[in-house]
């Protein structure tokens, strides 16, 4: 009986085999989108739960790690919800500050504020796939929908972030980066 | 939007918001399989659901059980 069949039927061996196997990978997608090491691990773990919990729903002829990536996807996409708006994207570098400095770095903490705005299925389409460069059709199986849907959410999100950071006085397309 | 926009946004995001490390660098089974077990502690177990048919059973088969218990109580 191969690995996913006995999976399937709640052999704990097989479920802890598939886990050693794929943990790297849900663990890298959850990382590209949460943007926090932590957080990424915690949603890995509860992915692979959930994934236990559900075996009985998983076709055995499917894609078994699109399944997965899309339980991923969906619980980061919960916690992006209920994430404090404080969080930051990333930790700021420590470096002197000077005056070129400080304006490069108020203008990224503005286009984080911006992105971090963006309702969180929309920011999920645009981090995927402009700052992670993924491929459309990797998105659009891990969020459950078609490649031309995920493509208007990246579109519908770009539309917000720039008209975001045209209130904030902030041209990304002349100036933003230029130093 | 066109490709040339497309590439600008992609860009200042990308230096806002640089690409992080996807390695994991810890097995996370020991974590799954604690909470697996957590999980499943607030479960009846099968025993326990056996037990309290079996007693409805002799309940229903033997009716006069009851005034047995009741008056040993």
């Amino acid at each position: 009986m191969d690995l996913l069949r006995r999976f399937t039927l709640g052999d704990i061996d097989a479920f802890e085999t598939l886990v050693r196997q794929i943990q790297a990978s849900i663990y890298a997608w959850i990382v590209r989108i949460v943007r926090d090491p932590g957080v990424a691990e915690d949603l890995t773990v509860d992915t692979l739960w959930r994934m236990y919990r559900l075996r009985h729903k998983i076709r055995v002829d499917g894609n078994f790690e699109a399944w997965a990536h899309r339980i991923a996807t969906n619980l980061a996409i919960d916690y992006l919800r209920r994430k404090k708006p404080e969080h930051s994207l990333l930790a700021e570098p420590v470096a002197a500050p000077n005056s070129d400095h400080l304006l490069a770095r108020e203008i990224r903490e503005k286009i984080q504020e911006a992105f971090r705005r963006l309702p969180p299925k929309l920011q999920v389409a645009a981090t995927l796939a402009l700052i992670e460069e993924r491929p459309y059709d990797q998105i659009a199986s891990a969020l459950g929908i078609s490649v031309g849907a995920t493509k208007v959410r990246v579109f519908r999100a770009v539309r917000i972030l720039r008209k975001q950071l045209s209130d904030a006085g902030i041209t990304p397309m002349r100036r933003a980066y230029n130093e | 939007m066109n490709d040339h926009d497309d590439q600008q946004i992609c860009k200042v995001l990308q230096q806002s918001c640089p690409r992080v490390d996807p390695t994991l660098h810890r097995d996370l089974w020991p974590r799954v399989l604690h909470k697996l077990e957590d999980s499943s502690e607030g479960r009846v177990p099968w025993y326990d659901w056996a037990l309290v048919a079996a007693t409805v059973l002799i309940v229903v088969a033997f009716p006069r059980l009851l005034l047995v218990f009741a008056y040993h109580l």
